[in-house]
C-alpha cells in the first residue's frame, strides 16, 4: 500500500490493537499518525505542551503520602499519584490537551469527543475553550443522569452534550456515536478519543499523552520513599491511567496491577471485568479483551463508576496482562464504595469512584505481602457525591 | 456488460428470519441480480439510525449469525448475496464454522466494514480461496492512489464472475448510512469519473440514495445505485419488496 501507518499498530505476543476502521476514516487515521509523528519530532509542540501541562493543568501533580490509610490496612507506605489534583479533576486533561493542541496544528476547528464519568469530557471541554476550538461531546444518557455536574461543566465551558439514547446509554453507545459524527465531520473535526482505545493510532497516541503520570510519580516516590514501591496499582477502564501510570514502571522488579470494575456479580451483565469473562474480540476499531456473547455481539456491562463501565480493555493493557507483565483484579461497587469512604475519613481526601476501585485492591496487597505501595488516584470524587450519597450513610 | 440497474440492501432477521426466503425470491422474481444481505450486529459504527434500529430489532428476535445463515440454507430462488456485516461476530464463529455455514448458501461474497486489507490476513485469505472475496470500498476520504491499491488488493475475479464477486462500493458520502436528505452527488459522480479510467470493474454506490433523480444520475454514470435505509424504512411499515422499490425502477 502506497500510504501505510509509520508506528507498530499491535501490541504483545497475541498482536492485540490494530486498525479496524470504516474506510471513511483510514486517511484521517493515517493522517493523524502522521500529524502525531511530526508532533513528537517538534521541539516547539514539546515546548508548548509542557508549558500548558505546568501552567493550565498545574504539572507536575502531587505524590501525597497516605500515612493513615497505611497503617489502618497494615501497609508500611501508601503513596498516592493525585491527578485529582490535575486541572478538571482527572488524568484526562493530559490526553485531552495534548490532543487538542495536535488538532490545532491539524488545522481543524472543531472537537468530537465520547464521554463516560465525564472526566474526559470536561477536560476535552476546557482544553477546547482555552484554544478556541468548537467541541461536542457525545455521553449516554444514563452517564448523564448518574454524573450531572460534569454535564453542567462541559456547558459552561461551551461544549454542545449530545445525549445519547442507544442501548444502555453509557460509554460504548458514546464512543459509538462519536466514531459516526467523525466519520461525517473527519475533513474538519478532529475525535479526541478518552483512552487508550479504538483503531491505531489511538491507543498509542494517548498512552504516550498519560505516561508523565508514571515518568513524574516514578522520581517522586525514589525522591520521597527513598526506594521503588513493592507494588504499583491503578483502575482500569479502558486503561489510560494505568497505562500512563505503570508503563514507566516496566523494567523494575515490582508488582504492577490494575483493576476493573466488578459490578455486582459474576455473570456477563453483571460487571466490567473483561479478564474474566472477556474473550478477544474487535470493537471500537480494535482487537482485545472484550465482553461479548457467543455470537459476538457486545455484552452489556454494569458498574457504579461510569468511567470504568465499558466492555473492553484497552489493546495495550490487554496485551500486557495477556504477556504477564501487569496483574488484573476485580473491586465490586461494594468494595469500591467503601474503600472510597476509608480514603475519605483517613486523608480528607474523596476519590472519584472508579480511582476507588484500585483503593480497594489495598486490603488484598497488603494480606499479599505487599509493604509499600503507589496508588494512582486518578480523579476527585465531586462528580459521584450522589452516588456516594445513596450508596453511603453519612 | 449490461448494468446491474440495482443492488438493494434488507436486514436479515428484520421483520423476521421467516420472512426473509420470501423477500429474496420476490427480489429475484423482480430481476434483481444482487441484494447485500446485513448480519446484524450489536455495535454498527458505520450505520445511520434506520439500519441501526433495523439491527437491534434483529437481534431481539434472535437473528443471531448461525441462524441467520442456517435460514438461507439451500435457498436458490434468490438473487446472489452479499453479506454485509461488521468483523467480530465473523471472528467469533470461526473461519471453518463460518464457511461451513457459507457453503449451501446463496451468498457469493462479504463486505465487512470494520475490516480494512491486511488486518486479518489469513481470514481474508481463507474466505477468498474457498470463493468468498472481500468486497473492496472506497470512501470520499480514500485518495485515488489508495483507490487503486485497494482495488488490487481485493482484485476483481473477472468478467466470468459475477456481479456481487466483482463489484467494489463507493461510499457517496462522509458519515454513515442513511437515507440522506439532498446528498450532494457531485463530489461521487466526479469520483466514479476517475475511477472508470483506472478500473473497469462493476463499481457500486450507495450512502444516502433514496430519491429516482440520484438513482438515475448514478446509473447515467454506469454505477449501480445501492437503496439501504430507504427500502429497510419501507419493509419495517409493511410494505412489499416490490412495493418499496417501486420508485427506484423509474
Ligand atoms: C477519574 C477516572 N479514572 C479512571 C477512568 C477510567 O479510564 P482509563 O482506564 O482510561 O483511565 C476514568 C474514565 O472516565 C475517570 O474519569
Amino acid at each position: 500500500m502506497t500510504d501505510a501507518f509509520a508506528l507498530p499498530t499491535r501490541f504483545g505476543t497475541q498482536a492485540l490493537g490494530g486498525c479496524y476502521a470504516p474506510e471513511t476514516l483510514m486517511q484521517p487515521l493515517l493522517d493523524l499518525e502522521a500529524a502525531f509523528c511530526g508532533a513528537l519530532a517538534d521541539p516547539a509542540f514539546q515546548t508548548e505542551l509542557k508549558a500548558e501541562l505546568r501552567h493550565f493543568v498545574g504539572r507536575p501533580t502531587p505524590l501525597t503520602p497516605a500515612p493513615r490509610l497505611a497503617a489502618k490496612l497494615g501497609l508500611k507506605a501508601l503513596f498516592l499519584k493525585r491527578e485529582d489534583l490535575a486541572h478538571t479533576g482527572a488524568h484526562k486533561i493530559n490526553n485531552a490537551l495534548a490532543q487538542a493542541l495536535l488538532a490545532r496544528r491539524m488545522g481543524k476547528t472543531e472537537i468530537i469527543a465520547e464521554t463516560g464519568a465525564g472526566q474526559h469530557g470536561v477536560a476535552t471541554a476546557a482544553a477546547c475553550a482555552r484554544l478556541g476550538l468548537r467541541c461536542t461531546v457525545y455521553m449516554g444518557v444514563t452517564d448523564m443522569a448518574r454524573q450531572a455536574p460534569n454535564v453542567a461543566r462541559m456547558r459552561l465551558f461551551g461544549a454542545t452534550v449530545e445525549p445519547v439514547a442507544a442501548g444502555q446509554g453509557t460509554l460504548k453507545e458514546a464512543v459509538n456515536e462519536a466514531l459516526r459524527a467523525w466519520a461525517g465531520r473527519c475533513t474538519t473535526a478532529h475525535y479526541i478519543l478518552g483512552s487508550a482505545l479504538g483503531p491505531h493510532p489511538f491507543p498509542t497516541l494517548v498512552r504516550s499523552f498519560q505516561t508523565v503520570i508514571g515518568e513524574e510519580a516514578r522520581a517522586q516516590v525514589l525522591e520521597q520513599g527513598g526506594a521503588l514501591p513493592d507494588a504499583v496499582v491503578a483502575c482500569a477502564g479502558g486503561g489510560s491511567n494505568g497505562l500512563g501510570l505503570l508503563v514507566p514502571f516496566l523494567g523494575d522488579r515490582l508488582r504492577r496491577m490494575a483493576v476493573e470494575a466488578g459490578g455486582h456479580g459474576r455473570a456477563l451483565g453483571e460487571h466490567a471485568a473483561r479478564l474474566d469473562g472477556g474473550r478477544l474480540g474487535v470493537l471500537h476499531g480494535c482487537k482485545t479483551l472484550l465482553l461479548q456473547d457467543e455470537h459476538g455481539h457486545t455484552a452489556e456491562t454494569a458498574s457504579v463508576s461510569a468511567g470504568l463501565d465499558y466492555p473492553a480493555l484497552g489493546p495495550e493493557l490487554a496485551a500486557l496482562v495477556l504477556d504477564g507483565k501487569v496483574d488484573v483484579r476485580r473491586a465490586s461497587d461494594d468494595e469500591a464504595l467503601a474503600a472510597a469512604r476509608l480514603l475519605c475519613e483517613t486523608e480528607g481526601i474523596l476519590p472519584a469512584l472508579e480511582s476507588s476501585h484500585a483503593l480497594a485492591l489495598l486490603p488484598t496487597l497488603a494480606a499479599e505481602g505487599a509493604a509499600t505501595v503507589l496508588l494512582g488516584l486518578s480523579g476527585r470524587g465531586d462528580k459521584d457525591l450522589s452516588t456516594y450519597q445513596s450508596h453511603l450513610e453519612f | 456488460m449490461a448494468l446491474n440497474p440495482l443492488l438493494p440492501f434488507i436486514m436479515a432477521g428484520d421483520p423476521s428470519l421467516e420472512a426473509l426466503p420470501g423477500y429474496l425470491s420476490e427480489a429475484r422474481a423482480l430481476g434483481l441480480e444482487a441484494l447485500e444481505l446485513g448480519l446484524p450486529h450489536s455495535d454498527p459504527i458505520a450505520d445511520g439510525p434506520v439500519l441501526q434500529a433495523a439491527a437491534h430489532r434483529a437481534i431481539a428476535r434472535g437473528a443471531t449469525p448461525r441462524r441467520v445463515l442456517e435460514a438461507l440454507s439451500g435457498l436458490t430462488d434468490s438473487p446472489d448475496l452479499i453479506l454485509f456485516t461488521y468483523l467480530n461476530p465473523l471472528l467469533q464463529l470461526g473461519v471453518e464454522p463460518l464457511l461451513r455455514l457459507l457453503e449451501p448458501t446463496p451468498v457469493k461474497s462479504l463486505l465487512v466494514v470494520d475490516l480494512p486489507f491486511g488486518e486479518e490476513p489469513a481470514f481474508e485469505a481463507t474466505l477468498r480461496g474457498a470463493g468468498y472475496p472481500m468486497v473492496p470500498l472506497l470512501a470520499p476520504t480514500t485518495r485515488l492512489e489508495r483507490a487503486q491499491a485497494l482495488l488490487g488488493t481485493r482484485p476483481d475475479p473477472g468478467p466470468e464472475a459475477p456481479f456481487a464477486q466483482r463489484f467494489a462500493y463507493v461510499v457517496a458520502r462522509l458519515g454513515v448510512t442513511g437515507a440522506g436528505q439532498g446528498t450532494d452527488l457531485a463530489p461521487v459522480l466526479k469520483r466514479l469519473d476517475a475511477l472508470k479510467a483506472i478500473s473497469d470493474r462493476p463499481l457500486a454506490v450507495g450512502f444516502g440514495l433514496s430519491d429516482p433523480a440520484s438513482l438515475r444520475a448514478v446509473r447515467a454514470l454506469g454505477a449501480t445505485p445501492v437503496i439501504g435505509s430507504a427500502l429497510v424504512a419501507g419493509l419495517t411499515s409493511g410494505s412489499s419488496i416490490r412495493t418499496a422499490l417501486s420508485r427506484c425502477f423509474c
